[in-house]
């Protein structure tokens, strides 16, 4: 029976008679994994090719691989239409019978004379075409929210500004890889319900985490025999091209431990929900969900009530569970003990940029070359100030050199014209800040994104440590890099 | 209701919708205007339905304005569509949501026609129309 299925039976009869009584429960999720592609070999051409570079409906293609082998990942854009059409695209066009051009060049040899060529294929030409997906399936995944007050366009869909929706992905107690959340059953070898074909499980995928609930598969399948209904193509908006892909597998109830997670509900999958506005590999935790509250369509942050959506089709997963179960039922498939059971542990390593960045201490105006300024100084003083040191922003502090307030020239400007006598009158109280250890792109697009031109810079305690602007970073940055 | 009015040459220089208001004291919202001195085109909404909506549409049509009634803004490409619900959540009027059997449907009385659920769909299954 079908994963949810399983949990009826369960909630009715007991666990123990349903882990006595049910061999199989079948799982399936379809959702975005774009860590998704496909190996194929074109066959050799008259006179052939040691084909370099390549395309297929202007997708460039990995062609680091032997003459005519080449890997279409599903987040290669078209040169021609990027963020409209992709690699995953591709994938669904030729598992559709389409026709698909390709193109390709090299710098010929003595064994590969030819030098370009431009023809179109279908599946059915190809000697070798299989879906091999480096991490899929995920056991369960965050969710999505956004603090910011502007609109962010992710990986997580479209997220409206101040909390405006929360999306997630996933399937949750279809979820493939939940329903055997201890990797009991699943491992190298175990063949699998792939893109509406028939696949295989060959290893652990990238980013494997299971120790947190993060488990992830890499599959393999023959794209002949797959269905353009369980492979589609997918934008999002903003971020790039991706493939849905359709995965279910099949969970020997071989114990009572494998039935108690094959029964996990909706409710018993947690989900954290991610501020996505945190452009951090940390994104900070707004609050501790589950897939229950997600799918209801409604999560509660604080005292609002949230909009949530999902991004996989929980509609389509449970159509991949139920043709799985049909599938078995009929005898068409077989459930295979996997040669080696997945790691249940894998350490999860982030990127360390070990060269030194610059950061905004490195290029910032020092304190002892600033005009700094406090909210009762007279206006024609500190003009003449900064005519003197020719600069543009002075802060504006307390005694203890705490910022309180910022003035441009600009505002003294029109502060003189309109015959104001002291800063406090004319100077900006919500000032927008840097760290010296910040990043100065990051910083620089502070700026872009607010229309200013120069940042206070300040420590923790938010006293003056210097000045940053735009001048700084455009004539500093650019002759540190040697342009 | 949302409706489509057409303005030809010689209605453009009346108020009309001002004097529909005025008249009859229905709600009338302007979703979209694109107007010359000459001509124009004006996407509608009038807050009332049966009796008092024909009336209205009647007044705008004797006025010499070309209506169409407008089934909704959006729509959705059934057969693009995976019912994924990457549109529902960023829907800023809540016009979308799934049905019982997990499609979506599109609420035309709630629709303020805004597109976004156009760019959040990955499947670029709705379009305005
Ligand atoms: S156009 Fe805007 S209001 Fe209408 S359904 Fe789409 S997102 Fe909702
Ligand atoms: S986002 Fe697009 S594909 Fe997904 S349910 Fe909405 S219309 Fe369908």
């Amino acid at each position: 029976m079908t994963a949810e299925e399983f949990i009826e039976f369960v909630e009715q009869s007991g666990l123990e008679k349903a882990a006595k009584e049910v061999d199989v429960v079948t799982t399936g999720t379809f959702g975005a994994m774009c860590s998704s592609g496909a190996f194929l070999n074109f066959g050799h051409s008259e006179p052939p090719i040691k084909m370099v570079r390549c395309w297929l409906n202007d997708v460039p293609v990995y062609k680091g691989l032997a003459a005519v082998d080449a890997y279409l990942g599903a987040t290669s854009m078209s040169e021609t239409k990027p963020f409209e059409y992709g690699g995953g695209h591709v994938i669904e066009d030729l598992v559709s019978g389409k026709e698909v051009e390709l193109r390709a060049e090299s710098y010929g040899t003595d064994c590969y004379p030819r030098r370009s060529l431009e023809t179109t294929i279908i599946l059915d030409d190809l000697n070798q075409a299989y879906l091999y997906n480096p991490r899929n399936a995920y056991q369960r995944y965050n969710a999505a929210t956004n603090t910011s007050d502007h609109i962010l366009y992710t990986y997580m869909g479209t997220l409206l500004p101040r909390y405006g929706n929360v999306t997630f992905s996933g399937s949750g107690q279809l979820s493939p890889l939940y329903k055997d959340l201890n990797l009991e059953t699943i491992g190298f070898g175990t063949r699998i319900f792939l893109g509406g074909g028939v696949g295989y499980v060959v290893g652990e995928g990238t980013q494997h985490k299971p120790q947190s609930g993060f488990a992830t598969l890499a599959v393999k399948g023959d794209l002949r025999g797959m269905s353009a209904e369980y492979l589609k193509g997918a934008v999002f908006h903003n971020y790039g091209t991706t493939l849905y892909v359709g995965v279910g597998i099949p969970i020997p109830i071989i114990n009572m431990r494998v039935a108690a997670t094959a029964a996990l509900k909706d409710e018993d999958i947690p989900v954290d929900i991610l501020d996505y506005s945190v452009p951090s590999r940390d994104r900070p935790i707004i609050k501790k969900s589950n897939y229950a509250e997600l799918k209801s369509g409604k999560v509660v942050i604080g005292d609002k009530e949230v909009p949530s959506s999902p991004l996989s089709s929980i509609k389509v997963a449970r159509k991949i569970a139920e043709t799985l179960k049909r599938w078995i039922e009929a005898g068409e498939f077989f459930i295979q003990r996997p040669i080696e059971l997945l790691p249940n542990y894998r350490e999860f390593k982030p990127l360390k940029i070990k060269k030194r960045e610059v950061t905004v201490g490195d290029i910032m105006m020092p304190l002892k070359d600033l005009v700094l300024a406090k909210p009762e100084d007279d206006i024609k003083k500190v003009a003449k100030m900064i005519i003197e040191k020719n600069i543009d922003h002075v802060p504006i502090v307390s005694e203890e050199g705490v910022l309180i307030g910022i003035v441009t020239t600009w505002d003294l400007t029109r502060a003189l014209a309109e015959d104001k006598k002291t800063l406090k009158e004319i100077m900006t109280r919500y000032v927008i800040t840097a760290k010296e250890s910040e990043r100065v792109d990051e910083v620089a697009k502070r700026m872009a994104e607010h229309h200013i031109s120069g940042l206070p810079v300040v420590d923790d305690v938010m006293r003056v440590k210097g000045l940053i602007t735009s001048d700084d970073i455009s004539r500093k940055l650019v002759g540190r890099r040697g342009v | 209701m949302k409706v489509k009015l057409r303005y030809s040459h010689e209605a453009a220089s009346k108020p009309v919708l001002a004097e529909i208001i005025l008249k009859t004291g229905l709600l009338i919202n302007i979703i979209e205007a694109k107007l010359t001195p000459k001509e124009g085109e004006m996407v509608i909404d009038i807050a009332t339905q049966g009796q008092a909506l024909k009336r209205a549409l009647e007044y705008l049509r004797a006025a010499g304005l070309e209506v169409t009634e407008l089934r909704s803004l959006v729509e959705v490409d059934r057969e693009r569509c995976i019912s994924c619900g990457a549109c529902i959540s960023p829907c800023p009027s809540r016009a979308i949501r799934f049905d019982e059997s997990l499609d979506i449907e599109i609420d035309e009385r709630r629709c303020i026609g805004c597109g976004i659920c156009i760019s959040a769909c990955p499947r670029k299954a709705i379009q305005l129309i």
